[in-house]
């Protein structure tokens, strides 16, 4: 049986449309990678076993956890983040639609929540709010009972179909 | 909660897989979705020492109908399970249970080869395959082999996968019956589910029961198939007496294990309730339809 | 609802929105800082056990590890927490920053790793061999009171770590000359607080200065500075504690814990930043846990249901160490127990166990239990009577001709409404029509339930609270405001918010108390240079103490900046002078009339242009001001919740869930209602889903967000929310506080939803968590005496 090796890869990444080299180990979870050595801090890390989403991101334009995935995994992928979303002056439908509906508080919860939707709602532009809470389900939020982000995702889906000014 | 240090391969085919899983044989996992194995590894309850990445190798995300089978390639996703029109014509079972694993982000990495081999007892997708008796294909250093998926799950997280090998594939026999329900109780939307039971059967045109097939989740450390109860049901009208009756049957059939935390009587009790709610879910979507 | 604010009570979107929707928010682990060294801790995988062995050798030597630090090193760089108010009946306790000869609970850390990474930190944590011998663990409160228990804390005698009773009027006579003595009981599990954000630090020693900078997410800065500073040998003015932003805390985030100050004394011992961020594991085993009581009531009633007197008995299971006096909680909820009804003759016995499981503490409503022991005490004497519920409360609630009431206890009730919000929610939910149904649907084998539940919700503690109940701190807040030279306006105060989203409401009691608009004015929280010293957020105290304290400091600034302008205007005085929305108004006939004069004119005045000022003012327009709101303030609501009970599988589903609520005046209607609806979902989550686990040698079954279930939206309902605000006629505008008495209802309404559907079953829900096979069990036992009811 042969020791894992421990030496640092280099590694080219994807991220937000923009390749970025770095050096770490095998081991170093995409999470901590986007945090630590490329300093897109807006990826939280809320529990690193897969349930509360606080770490979701975009792989190939699809929802996953960052911090179930290896940064080494993601060479010749397409990886998105919170930071390509939106910006402060310039919020997405959904961010705003959050912003107005006080879908946040404590804020940690909702980059992977804006994430995970950014994504659904171009699978699914009219969902229900029943849709809506199962997507949502893997998304913790400890904050808000979750209603108001109910009501800003369908909110944004509206606005996103051009019902809704 | 870091993951203990590894090699990391990225083999480019399955050949590669193969002989990269061989050479290092009890030292190296396969990672697909790492859904389930990510949570391991981060807790270091799982440490190999190498991790081959299988997710390059996306021949195996495929499905392929014929006349008597659905094959499922191993990385195929459970969110492609879910929506692909072919599963929802060929086995809506099949695509209702996918959808129901987990969460909507976690359905976008997780994969049928990865449930299967993580073995986890109350988990859907090898429910489905030991009710439907499905056949998994496994590649291996000596070529491929198909194994029962009854046979394949020995026992939690245990199953008949040896150095060097991995499964390629999952056929699932058709046609199965026409009426069909997946049920399932959690405590948590999302949550593995404490029982859970798949049904699938067809009524003959006097409406008796035929091609019955059930099987319980969550109730022993492996999916079972209770083939004693699908005897017992083949032949009678999907009435309530009947339905009530395999209930009552199932749940004397099973011996779920006894914990402080969840009791084996209240799995017993699921396992009743939710083989009538199946029932009738099956009966009900057939003629609402 | 007092009128005439003008920024007080608007709907303003949150200031902190922008930057944390899109994720540029700074919470703790996005600060960067180059070089920082890394820590993991070895934690005890045993519940009780002796340190017999630490050996650290093959850990130093391993890659990028500079250094192993145990419990007697530790004692050589902090002090000692010692713990001793002196509360009768309370044992004096005292640990170290590190266990040194024993551990106390499954998780207690016993050594600490430094690395130059968290990854190489932890490979090196898991080669620390520890050699234990095991104790006997204490799991219950059952076994911390048994004749022959280990002790928890070889200090004391015994694992009874507080013990108080009270007794006020006769409730023995009371009992004597009863209709009814109506016995019940109540069961609350442990809860954690699991904030999204886990615990962490990054402390920052800079030598040459001999300061530590501490950048810590936590609810109180300066308290935890005085605390920090003095566990370390060091004055206030060499520690700077910054709190960035907070991904939650609910009551997690106030105490120093010994992890944090670990983390600030190894910064100082290596001359090096050192950064700790816990792990989820780590935050459900041993950051803090709460809520784990056990309680008994007596109620002597007449026939009609009216209460004659009150006798209660709580046990709290307080975990392994304190780190806050152990009867901190349990005896708030003694105190307040009566509540919303007017009982005088009342008695209460509270005794706080040692046992082998996590520390307890304040969680968001730390007296959450209060509610549901005192209205399910109200349904059972509906129950024994076979009276109407609400009639019951009726009989006993507090009306408005009863105020200003003093409860048993001393407290003074006033400028409640718990006979109104009663009243609103059962017209809402309409309990008639709820009564009709709910026998229809029993006729057909479906089990529905209404539940009631008036919560009296104490929000803010004043200093006069804490001297009668012989806690040393004070309730006190303190602001400033500062006009900056361009009239834009700064202003700070002692709170730290945690996630509520202080900066618009307290931006608007600043804009209202000035004559601004909350637009123009930004409030500065967390970093203790910069703030004043103040208590900090805990409880409900940010809207009174924290909006209070600002907005009679920016009345301050109001006077001075119209004297000025009077002056500039050539006035006497500024007594027909207002500002509104930053511009100068002079009453001219019956009409507020703007005359051209702007606060920035003013200020400019003031900083630049001093020599023209009136005589006796000073130039600037720098204003502080300190408040300390009464004993306590108080904020009511009752709710009301329609269950449904799924007989088969035990499942809970929630058809309807309402609350009408008085708090007083709103700073910010948005922000109250995300805080109701966030706290109402934390308390039903906590009923149904949530559960710490121990199993009986103490190991803990629950550290993984897969085993601690927190609600996904599929299990909460929708909130509706009733709006009957009341001012506070003794606070600055008639803030009341609230954001905790969502929990309190919804435990309580819950668990009597529950019992009411389940009544024709003979089932009364004693005990929580909800959980679908405790619902089944208690279903199971009931069975014969249900078949019993039937036949007779």
């Amino acid at each position: 049986m042969s020791a894992p090796t421990q030496d640092p890869l280099t590694l080219s990444l994807s991220v937000n449309g923009e390749t970025h080299e770095v050096r770490v180990p095998a081991r170093k979870l995409l999470s901590d990678v986007l945090r630590d050595d490329i300093g897109l801090t807006g990826t939280h890390v809320g529990c690193e076993h897969g349930v509360c989403g606080a770490c979701t991101i975009l792989i190939d334009g699809r929802p996953a956890r960052a911090c179930l995935t290896f940064a080494v995994q993601m060479e010749g992928h397409e990886v998105t983040t919170i930071e390509a979303v939106g910006r402060p002056d310039t919020l997405s439908a959904l961010q705003q639609a959050l912003h107005e509906e006080h879908g946040l508080q404590c804020g940690f919860c909702t980059p992977g929540i804006v994430v995970t939707f950014e994504h659904y709602l171009r699978e699914n532009t009219n969902p229900t709010a029943e849709d809506v809470r199962d997507v949502l389900s893997g998304n913790l939020c400890r904050c808000t009972g979750y209603q108001n982000i109910v009501v800003a995702v369908l909110k944004a889906a509206a606005r996103m179909r051009g019902e809704l000014a | 909660m870091k993951p203990a240090p590894f090699t990391y391969h990225r083999p480019a085919s399955l050949a590669e897989a193969l002989t990269l899983l061989l050479r290092h044989g009890p030292a190296a996992k396969p990672l697909a979705g790492g859904q389930s194995l990510g949570p391991m590894l981060n807790m270091r309850l799982a440490r190999p020492a190498h991790l081959v990445d299988l997710n390059d190798l996306i021949e195996l995300d495929s499905l392929r109908v014929t006349e008597d089978t659905l094959e499922v390639g191993a990385l195929t996703r459970h969110h492609r399970l879910a929506n692909a029109p072919e599963v929802q014509r060929s086995l809506p079972l099949l695509g209702a249970a996918a959808a129901s694993i987990g969460h909507y982000t976690i359905r976008q990495r997780g994969t049928i080869g990865g449930s299967l081999a993580h073995a986890d007892p109350a988990a859907q997708l090898p429910l489905i395959a030991v009710t439907l008796g499905a056949t998994l294909v496994i590649s291996g250093p000596d070529g491929s082999r198909e194994i029962a998926a009854a046979d394949f799950l020995q026992s939690i997280m245990t199953v008949d996968l040896r150095d060097g090998e991995l499964i390629t594939a999952v056929r699932f026999p058709l046609p199965v019956g026409d009426l069909w329900a997946y049920e399932a109780f959690s405590r948590r939307h999302g949550d593995f589910a404490l029982v859970s039971v798949a049904l699938s059967f067809s009524r003959d045109a006097e409406g008796k029961i035929v091609a019955l097939r059930l099987g319980l989740g969550g109730v022993d450390t492996v999916p079972l198939r209770l083939p004693e109860i699908e005897a017992r049901g083949q032949g009678r009208l999907a009435d309530e007496n009947t339905i009530r009756d395999l209930a009552i049957a199932t749940a004397t059939a099973i011996a779920p294990e006894d914990s402080e935390q969840v009791p084996a009587v209240y799995r017993r009790e699921l396992a009743e309730t939710l083989v009538v709610r199946a029932f009738k879910a099956a009966v009900n979507r057939e003629e609402g339809a | 609802m007092s009128d005439g604010f003008t920024e007080i009570g608007r709907a303003l979107p949150r200031k902190e929105d922008r930057r944390l929707v899109t994720g540029r928010g700074r919470y703790l682990d996005d600060l960067a800082s180059p070089g920082a060294l890394h820590v993991s801790f070895v934690r005890s995988p045993h519940a009780h056990a002796r340190i017999l062995e630490i050996d650290s050798a093959e850990a130093a030597e391993m890659p990028g590890v500079v250094g192993v630090f145990t419990g007697r090193d530790l004692d050589h760089m902090t002090t000692r927490l010692r713990l001793a108010p002196p509360i009768e009946g309370l044992q004096p306790t005292e640990l170290t920053t590190l266990p040194i000869n024993k551990v106390r609970f499954h998780g207690d850390p016993v050594a600490c790793v430094v690395a130059t990474d968290r990854y190489l930190a932890e490979d090196a944590a898991e080669c620390v061999t520890v050699e234990y011998e095991q104790l006997r663990a204490v799991t219950s409160i059952a076994e911390a009171f048994a004749p022959d228990a280990a002790l928890v804390d070889d200090s004391l005698s015994s694992n009874l770590v507080s013990h108080q009773t009270l007794s006020v009027g006769d409730p023995a006579a009371r009992r004597a000359e009863a209709h009814r003595v109506v016995e019940a009981r109540f069961a609350l599990h442990r809860h954690t607080h699991v904030p999204l954000e886990t615990r962490g630090c990054l402390a920052d020693w800079d030598d040459g200065r001999a300061h530590l900078n501490m950048h810590i997410g936590n609810q109180v800065p300066h308290p935890l500075r005085s605390q920090l500073a003095s566990r370390l040998g060091l004055s206030e003015s060499q520690v700077t504690v910054m709190s960035p932003d907070v991904g939650g805390a609910f009551g997690q985030k106030i105490a120093l814990y010994r992890e944090e100050l670990t983390v600030a004394a190894l910064s100082r011992h290596l001359c090096r930043p050192v950064r700790w961020r816990e792990d989820r594991m780590e935050n459900l085993m041993s950051a803090a846990h709460a809520r784990e009581y056990e309680c008994r009531t007596r109620t002597s009633v007449s026939e009609t249901g009216r209460i004659l007197g009150l006798e209660l008995e709580i046990d709290e299971d307080f975990g392994g160490y304190c780190f806050y006096p152990a009867n901190y909680m349990a005896r708030v909820i003694a105190l307040i127990m009566t509540g919303p009804y007017r009982i005088q003759d009342y008695a209460y016995e509270v005794r706080v166990a040692l046992t082998n499981k996590c520390g307890a503490g304040p969680m968001r409503a730390p007296m959450a239990i209060t509610s549901w022991v005192m209205e399910g005490t109200i349904d059972a004497i509906a129950r024994d009577l076979e009276l109407d519920p609400v009639e019951v409360r009726r009989v006993n609630a507090l009306g408005p001709e009863d105020l200003p009431y003093k409860m048993p206890t001393g407290e003074i009730l006033e400028d409640v409404t718990p006979r109104e919000t009663l009243e609103m929610a059962v017209a809402a939910i309409d309990v008639a029509a709820f009564r009709e149904r709910q026998t229809q649907a029993r006729s057909e084998g479906r089990y529905l339930g209404l539940g009631l539940c008036t919560v009296i919700e104490s929000t803010t503690y004043g200093s006069e609270f804490y001297k009668s109940a012989g806690i040393p701190g004070s309730g006190h807040e303190s602001a400033w405001v500062r006009i900056e030279p361009s009239g834009v306006v700064n202003a700070s105060v002692g709170l730290m918010g945690t996630g509520q989203g202080y900066e618009s409401p307290l931006s608007q009691a600043v804009a209202e108390g000035l004559g601004v608009r909350s637009e123009d004015v930004t409030v500065h929280m967390g970093n203790t240079d910069i703030a004043p010293y103040g208590m900090g957020s805990r409880g409900g105290r940010g809207a009174t103490a924290g909006g209070g304290t600002l907005y009679l400091c920016a009345l301050k600034a109001r006077e001075r900046v119209l004297a000025i302008a009077a002056s500039m205007l050539d006035l006497n005085d500024a007594g027909g002078l207002r500002m509104r929305a930053g511009q100068i108004e002079r009453m001219i006939g019956d009409d507020w009339q703007k005359v051209g004069l702007a606060l920035t004119d003013v200020a400019r005045r003031a900083y630049l242009d001093p020599l023209v000022l009136p005589e006796g003012i000073p130039p600037g327009l720098d204003f502080s001001q300190s408040y300390d709101p009464p004993a306590m303030t108080y904020s009511n609501s009752t709710h009301a919740c329609e269950v449904e009970v799924d007989l088969q599988t035990g499942a809970i589903s929630i058809d309807r869930y309402l609350v009408a609520e008085d708090s007083g005046t709103i700073l910010n209607p948005i922000v109250v209602s995300g805080q109701q609806q966030g706290a109402i979902a934390m308390g039903l989550s906590g009923a149904l889903l949530e559960q710490v686990v121990y199993d009986s040698s103490g190991q803990n079954l629950s550290a993984t967000l897969a085993d601690y279930l927190v609600a996904s939206p599929n299990e909460l309902p929708e909130f509706e929310i009733l709006h009957h605000h009341t001012p506070n006629r003794r606070t600055p505008a008639g803030i009341k506080g609230m954001a905790e008495g969502g929990v309190m209802g919804a435990i309580g309404v819950i668990a009597n939803a529950v019992s009411d559907a389940l009544a024709p079953r003979g089932v009364t829900i004693k005990r929580l968590p909800l959980t679908p096979q405790s619902i089944r069990a208690l279903l199971r036992e009931a069975a014969p005496s249900s078949m019993k009811r039937t036949q007779s």
